[in-house]
């Protein structure tokens, strides 16, 4: 196989985005990828940092960063440093003609599927949660037959946290056809719809009528299935209002356009994407991974490189591997520590606001991101690890899941590349 | 060492995180289809329990992009197969066409055994389109109907004279090179002969069977699997290496085979198989790939196939297609076509079809290329068809660039 500069391995945002900012930098980059991204199922939108450790919003990212945990990926990173990948990111979402919103120093409260808010820190413009803040009243539209959104729970919940403004509900019928051969409609469906000329129409006609002045509309992830804002433009113009799409459940529109937007921006500055190829295992000679190796249904092939960036996720993927007991990082055969005893990795309190003690597993790095192995040695020196794969993070308490994939996969990337 | 193939049906790794509803095609194009998740692994472990009665199943493709995207390994598409295949021991078919289509081979070798059989059946195709015929028979009228070529590859490459060289590779030419596009063997044997190897068929191999899976007559491509594998097995063992040029052969042999049957020497044979075009980028990789070309100022437009993409080996025809000089050459880069073998010929699923083809043959017409390249043989059907402009093999780019 031919030799690239940097070689990736996984295709989840942390990859893709590692080799946008590679390529961007003249590297030839390959990414190995087995599967899509955790991106394709997940919100699509750019949580930094929503709370401290003692559960307190977080009103300055970039200033939370800069005081952080030593074991934390960002402690690792730096403020100036995320900031620069924060700034990175929406560049690239301006050239693509995808546009998000936010700035690093400053989280956006967004609405989710049941009607409570979550902070955020980059979001398309689709989420512009500022909207519905900032308007007098809100319309909570859902739509008939679709599954996974319940208007009136939503409005219920908005109303109460909103109390001043006023929140009215309007129910769109979508006219499918319904029977027991046809299934169920999602929201990717109804996107479906509302880029035909008749569903736009339709929604247009439903809903025109129900718009005071001053209103922001809150929906499902349904404004178009690509990233561009063209059902989002011509229907904000049309209907004189803001709208406001709710962070979701999967399958997820919303991460879908985010994935199919890095996808394409990283193939056009030439990132060579192998699908289907699952790395097994690493070539390591005097300290250096010389080759990674990769495994399918004929043979096992190898991919050099001078130097390679792992980003394979969590354990849901295969980026980590759980067993009884123990945890490992397969590509470079690296033990994680965990506990021995099963009942230690997690609280009582499976759903409470602290910190789940296995969502912080993963590979210990250095300040430079380069692995380390259970006793603190380097795994190999042309290594580094970002994303998910990182230990010292629970994003789902703290809200950071994208922010840290995208921060340690600039910094890992702008490294090899020559810049500290 | 190859991947286990004990991993391969295991319903339970499915995480349910549903990255193959958002990416699968026909889900896009219509909600009769439930969708990879629920038909595949989620019915799959209900059937364990109770008997199937899901017509839905008959609406996946097979075009393996749920395998594609899902990160837990969980063969999907397969899952589905084997459930069709169980629901047809059962239920009636939907239409008469389906025994013709799975069946392919057998039309193939009729045709082109009998001396102008081809003209008349290219012309009877023509004719029952227009009387209906065919539309009676549950093909689509609006599909196009792969035409018989007069010779069979397999007789044409008899008369072919090759220079004996170390390097020798038994190519698997698959029905669609042997009987409907023959000069897309001949060509590969001309661009491999300029590569200093040296070709040679096994008259003994059958269909693939991949279309008789896809149409729920599994039974059929158990036979067929039999035969080939042994066949396959005896070439490696005499130092051959397996070259196909239809991705879809290349994935039935290599992969499906070792998820479906249990043969002896699958996995041994399959660390032997590449796809005509990867074996010459494999050439390119150790320097050896001649890359004597004549100018070619075409501008092309390359599709890489669904089952090209699923066999891991990344888009060997856009790394070597670039090196011929003066080339245009960009990746369509449009998702599935939708024909999917056979199923787009089928008359209740070709309007699906072409709704998934849509963004392809749009990307097709405004590149204003002025012909299409991909390995797929119904694929570059589906492209004609969607978009009016010809579409061509890469072995054939790569003749032409030789001068010959
Ligand atoms: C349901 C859900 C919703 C979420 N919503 C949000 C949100 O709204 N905002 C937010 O900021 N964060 C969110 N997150 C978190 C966020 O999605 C993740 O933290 C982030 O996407 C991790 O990215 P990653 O690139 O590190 O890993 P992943 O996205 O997991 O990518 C890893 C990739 O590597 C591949 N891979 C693994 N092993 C191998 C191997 N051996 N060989 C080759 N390839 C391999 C995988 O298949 C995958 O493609 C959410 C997460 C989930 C699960």
């Amino acid at each position: 196989m031919k030799k690239s500069d940097i070689l990736i391995i996984g295709n989840g945002i942390s990859g893709l985005f590692a080799a946008c900012v590679a390529a961007d930098k003249g590297k030839k980059v390959q990414i190995l990828s087995y599967g899509a991204g955790t991106l394709t199922i997940g919100g699509g939108i750019i949580d930094v940092l929503g709370y401290t450790d003692e559960g307190t919003p977080v009103a300055d990212p970039m200033q939370a960063i800069a005081a952080m945990d030593a074991k934390h990926p960002y402690a690792k990173v730096g403020a100036d440093t995320a900031k620069k990948a924060l700034d990175t990111f929406l560049k690239i979402t301006e050239e693509e003609g995808f546009p998000y919103i936010g700035s690093a120093n400053e989280n956006i409260w967004l609405p989710t599927a049941i009607g409570n808010f979550k902070p955020s820190c980059l979001v398309p413009r689709t989420m512009n949660g500022k909207a519905l803040i900032a308007a007098k009243n809100i319309l909570v539209i859902g739509f008939d037959t679709m599954k996974d959104f319940y208007a009136d729970m939503a409005t219920k919940n908005i109303a109460k946290r909103l109390p001043d403004k006023n929140v009215e509900q309007l129910i769109v019928e979508l006219k499918f056809e319904y029977e027991r051969d046809l299934r169920d409609i999602s929201a990717m469906d109804v996107a479906r719809w509302l880029e035909t000329e008749a569903g736009y129409r339709s929604f247009v006609d439903q809903v025109k009528s129900h718009v005071k002045p001053d209103t922001a509309i809150v929906l499902p992830p349904v404004l178009g299935l690509d990233p561009n804002y063209k059902i989002l433009d011509t229907l904000e113009k049309e209907l004189d209002c803001a709208l406001v799409e709710v962070s979701s459940l999967p399958p997820a529109v919303t991460g879908t356009r985010l994935t199919k937007m890095m996808t394409a921006y990283a193939k056009k500055r030439g990132v060579q994407i192998i699908e289907k190829a699952r790395v097994v295992g690493s070539e390591i000679i005097d300290g250096k991974c010389q080759a990674v190796i990769t495994e399918g249904f004929d043979r096992q092939r190898k991919f050099y490189a001078d130097q390679f960036i792992l980003a394979t996720g969590g354990v849901y993927g295969g980026g980590l591997v759980a067993k009884i007991g123990a945890m490992t990082e397969p590509v470079f055969n690296i033990d994680i520590d965990v506990p021995k005893v099963q009942t230690e990795w997690s609280h009582k309190d499976l759903f409470g606001d602290k910190k789940q003690i296995f969502a912080q597993f993963g590979v210990n790095v250095n300040s430079e991101l380069t692995p380390l192995a259970a006793d603190g040695k380097e795994v190999a020196s042309n290594v580094k690890v970002v994303g998910r794969s990182l230990a010292g993070y629970d994003f789902c308490v703290e809200k950071s899941g994208n922010g840290v994939a995208l921060i340690t996969a600039y910094k890992a990337a702008a490294a090899f590349c020559g810049e500290a | 060492m190859a991947i286990n193939k004990h991993h391969a049906i295991d319903p339970d790794k499915c995480t349910a995180c549903t990255i193959c509803i958002t990416a699968c095609p026909v889900t896009a194009a219509t909600r009769k289809f439930r969708g990879p998740k629920m038909t595949g692994p989620a019915l799959t472990r209900l059937r364990k329990l109770v008997s199937d009665d899901d017509p839905m199943l008959d609406y996946c493709s097979n075009c393996k992009t749920c395998d594609l995207v899902c990160p837990s390994g969980v063969p999907i598409s397969t899952l589905n197969m084997l459930a069709k295949n169980e629901y047809y021991k059962t239920h009636p078919r939907k239409s008469p066409a389906d025994d013709m289509l799975a069946h392919s081979e057998k039309m193939g070798k009729l045709i082109t055994s009998i001396p102008l059989a081809s003209t008349f059946a290219n012309l009877g195709m023509t004719i029952g389109k227009s009387v209906g015929m065919l539309g009676a028979m549950g093909i689509s009228s609006n599909a196009k109907m792969p035409s018989y070529a007069s010779e069979s590859f397999i007789s044409k490459f008899k008369k072919i004279k090759q220079t004996s060289y170390q390097r020798k590779v038994v190519f698997f030419s698959g029905c669609f090179i042997n009987y409907n596009q023959p000069e897309v063997g001949v060509d590969m044997v001309k661009v491999y002969q300029k590569n200093k190897i040296e070709v040679a068929i096994d008259e003994n191999f059958v269909c693939c069977g991949s279309p008789m899976v896809a149409g729920g007559y599994i039974d059929d491509a158990r036979v067929n699997a039999a035969k080939n594998a042994k066949l396959l097995k005896a070439w490696v063992d005499k130092g051959y290496d397996i070259i196909t040029a239809c991705t879809s052969c290349g994935l039935m042999l290599k992969q499906e085979y070792q998820e479906l049957f249990d043969f002896e020497g699958m996995s041994e044979y399959a660390e032997h198989m590449y796809d005509s075009v990867e074996y010459l980028a494999k050439l390119h990789d150790e320097g050896e790939f001649n890359t004597e070309f004549a100018n070619d100022s075409t501008e092309y437009i390359y599709h890489a196939p669904c089952h090209l993409k699923v066999q891991a080996i990344g888009r060997p025809s856009m790394e070597l297609l670039p090196l011929v000089p003066g080339i245009k050459i960009q990746e369509a880069d449009a998702g599935c076509c939708g024909i999917s073998g056979s199923y787009g010929f089928k008359a209740d699923k070709n309007p699906i079809a072409m709704k998934v083809g849509a963004k392809l043959f749009g990307k097709i017409k405004d590149s204003h290329a002025e012909l299409g390249v991909c390995e797929c043989g119904t694929c570059r059907l589906q492209m004609e068809n969607g978009s009016g402009v010809p579409a061509i093999h890469p072995l054939t780019v790569l003749r032409k660039a030789y001068g010959l």
